[in-house]
């Protein structure tokens, strides 16, 4: 069988059984709407289409979305201030029923805001009960709510619990290492069958189980699904994560607040963009043209529901691969994968690289390191060499670390020098941080 | 009406002439640490399937779970609503929050941050909500929030007053120019009037005590005009021989909360103003 007619076994609803092209099609129809809705309603995209010259009306194929600027957190933050409000003129239909909520979108530049209606949360709810269908979760059982009120997931998930008829778990504190503990009570009594957590917070669930003398494995037994999110993860870790809690299927949720999202499929070859979230480019960082499949490049997202904030063509500093190949598991939408943001990037000897790039690197030279928790040391990138502190594996410790000095030294033409260490500050989201000497003392 | 004999843990504290012993949050302990395997601890009859199951944060090793069904959880929310309306909130105003999205006080307020709730206290007053996690690092991040979102009300963790009010300062951010009022709580009971009256001055706003009680839902505002919590219509209080008061919540019925004790407190005499008609609780 053609790859390309290869069956969705499950499909959510009709739109998981379109074809390559009939997807484009529907996405150029719905995106023409948002982009009309856009230029008719919101005072910032009006605005930015007049100066560039470009006519909603014009737009004919996903190819004319090259005309439209490109929108950055710098863009957003610069409205904010000129407005001196949360709301910048990207914002559709508040004063439409009261129920409009705000969450955040921080990082190291600076909190901007987006606007959540009632209407939002009914498409973006039935939006990411598909994507959390392809990532198993299936109806009944219990939902353990994963998201504190600030996050914008937190405006989907109570909508995908009771879209699926699940009980809604709520564990007090927050998600934090420190009520790790709580997380694990609710976990065991109510025995959930799908988990979607933090990436940093399952290892944290896990180290407090073991304090509390549950095996991990044991914790996650009715788990069929563990839908890991929050950062990159290397085929390596999907493996590590699997062994330590015994769930068979360990699956990547990754986007951003401003509506990219994507899953991964049964198949975990690549996240597929859910295609009624939202429509997903690879770009060149200096000519902002489309990049060829596999290459990597700012990763670009157009929110296609045209409710509370609308982020169109947004850059929100990620870089990451897209691969329009069809999928075997029948999908048409296309696949991508977010490796870090441009503002981790750090040059190694001749190349520009990613947090990710050395846990990959770790794991593919020695496959004992698979998921090992480690932290590059900021000093000596700036020497030009690669410093990792490592946290001590269990067995062969000393072989394995100069195994795996030795590798990553041919492979990355650079000294390395890797460090045991019993103790590292909680910084690991899946890949390593990058730390100061200083910084790694202090928080250790 | 729930009969409590069917229920484990009230059937333990009904005397033989039917009369129930009023609880607390370490009777709950207790019965939970004797039935490890309830998660509810016997407040939840075995065949119920909860839509919604609340960790109660008051509760340690091993926590206590709550639960509520569909239509529980609205009622719950019109309680809150009904405070933040005592307080003057209206609508097309913007509510913040700086908490645990896990707390009461913002579960309830949008449907968006919980399931099962059809309108939540802010969707019924037609308010903007927002949140910030109720960490003390994310203090600068809530300065930041009250500066551009200028909210008209803000509910804070009792515990994140402090390093709020020195983001505040850190940032010369004066929040009297638009807060209309503050109101803190605490995972179960009262923070202490004097610590909040220091902190009014300091933010240049009113700022009012939540009463709350997660094992027994019961949420209470501080009354601006009489100081007394006024209690909504969905509760009903008792005073106790020991000078103490019992609550029972009305719209609990799938985990009955029954005569919980809320400790040293009166029924207080007389009527408020500002609500003629309402029960009042005072010196807790």
């Amino acid at each position: 069988m053609h790859l390309s007619e290869a069956r969705v076994a499950e499909p959510f609803d009709k739109l998981d059984s379109f074809s390559t092209g009939e997807l484009n099609r529907w996405w150029t129809r719905r995106m023409r709407s948002v982009l009309k809705t856009a230029a008719a309603e919101l005072p910032l995209y009006a605005d930015r289409f007049a100066r560039a010259g470009f006519d909603p009306a014009e737009f004919r194929t996903l190819d004319d979305l090259q005309a439209v600027p490109i929108l950055t957190k710098t863009d957003v933050l610069a409205a904010q201030s000129r407005t001196g409000s949360n709301q910048i003129g990207i914002e559709c239909g508040l004063g439409e029923r009261p129920g409009v909520t705000l969450s955040l979108s921080s990082g190291t530049s600076g909190t901007s805001f987006i606007s959540h209606t009632p209407r939002w949360r009914r498409l973006q709810g039935l939006s990411a009960s598909r994507a959390h269908w392809w990532a198993g979760l299936r109806r009944g059982g219990s939902l353990v709510l994963s998201a504190p009120a600030w996050h914008s997931y937190a405006a989907i998930q109570p909508f995908v619990a009771e879209h699926f008829g699940m009980r809604c778990v709520v564990v007090s504190g927050t998600y934090l290492p420190r009520f790790a503990d709580r997380i694990v009570d609710a976990i065991s009594r109510f025995r959930p069958k799908f988990v979607t957590m933090f990436l940093p917070m399952v290892f944290s669930i896990l180290a407090a189980a073991r304090r509390m003398g549950i095996d991990g494995r044991a914790l996650f037994t009715s788990v069929e699904s563990l839908v890991v999110t929050g950062a990159p993860i290397t085929p390596g870790m999907r493996s590590h994560l699997s062994v330590l809690t015994g769930v068979s299927r360990v699956a990547e949720i990754a986007g951003t607040s401003e509506n990219l999202l994507s899953v991964d499929c049964p198949r975990a070859e690549g996240l597929h963009v859910v295609p009624d979230t939202c429509y997903a480019e690879v770009l060149d960082p200096q000519t902002h043209r489309p990049l060829a499949d596999g290459e990597p490049g700012m990763m670009v997202s157009t929110a296609l529901i045209a409710a509370g904030s609308l982020f169109i063509r947004y850059d929100a500093g990620d870089i990451g691969i897209i691969d329009h190949q069809p999928c075997r598991c029948g999908l048409a939408a296309p696949r991508i994968k977010i490796f870090g943001r441009w503002e981790n990037r750090f040059q190694l000897g001749a190349r520009m690289m990613l947090p990710y790039d050395v846990q990959l690197a770790l794991e593919q030279e020695v496959s004992e390191l698979n998921g090992a928790t480690c932290v590059i040391g900021r000093e000596a990138l700036s020497q030009n060499r690669l410093r990792l502190l490592l946290i001590e594996p269990e067995q062969s410790a000393s072989t394995l670390l100069e195994a795996a000095r030795g590798k990553l030294e041919r492979r990355f033409e650079v000294p390395v020098e890797i460090v045991a260490v019993r103790e590292l500050p909680l910084r690991f989201k899946g890949v390593p941080p990058i730390l100061s000497e200083s910084e790694v003392a202090a928080e250790s | 009406m729930q009969d409590l004999a069917d229920y484990p843990f009230y059937r333990e504290r009904l005397a033989s002439a039917g009369e129930l012993r009023a609880w607390t949050v370490a009777d709950l302990e207790e019965f939970a640490a004797q039935n490890p395997s309830d998660p509810f601890a016997g407040r939840v009859l075995g065949d119920s399937v909860p839509k919604v199951a609340l960790q109660i944060e008051a509760t340690s090793e091993p926590p206590v779970w709550s639960a509520l069904d569909v239509g529980e959880v609205d009622r719950w929310a019109d309680v809150l609503a009904r405070m933040w309306q005592r307080w003057g909130l209206a609508p097309g105003e913007t509510i913040a929050f700086f908490d645990y999205g896990s707390s009461p006080l913002v579960l309830l307020a949008s449907s968006s941050y919980m399931a099962y709730l059809k309108r939540g206290a802010a969707d019924r007053l037609g308010v903007t909500a927002i949140c910030n996690d109720g960490v003390a690092t994310m203090a600068p991040r809530m300065a930041v929030i009250v500066e551009t979102v200028q909210p008209a009300a803000l509910i804070l963790r009792r515990d994140l007053l402090a390093p709020f009010a020195t983001a505040l300062q850190a940032a010369s951010i004066k929040v009297a120019e638009y807060l209309k009022w503050i109101a803190v709580s605490e995972p179960e009971g009262t923070p202490a009037r004097e610590e909040i009256l220091r902190y009014a001055s300091v933010f240049g706003v009113p700022t009012y005590r939540v009463l709350r009680a997660d094992a027994a839902f019961l949420l209470a505002g501080e009354c601006p005009d009489c100081g007394c919590f006024h209690l909504d219509p969905a509760y009903q209080a008792e005073p106790l021989p020991s000078s103490e008061l019992a609550v029972t919540t009305t719209f609990a019925q799938l985990c009955p909360a029954v005569r919980y004790n809320i400790g040293s407190a009166e029924i207080a005499s007389g009527r408020c103003a500002r609500e003629p008609r309402a029960s009042r609780i005072s010196c807790i």
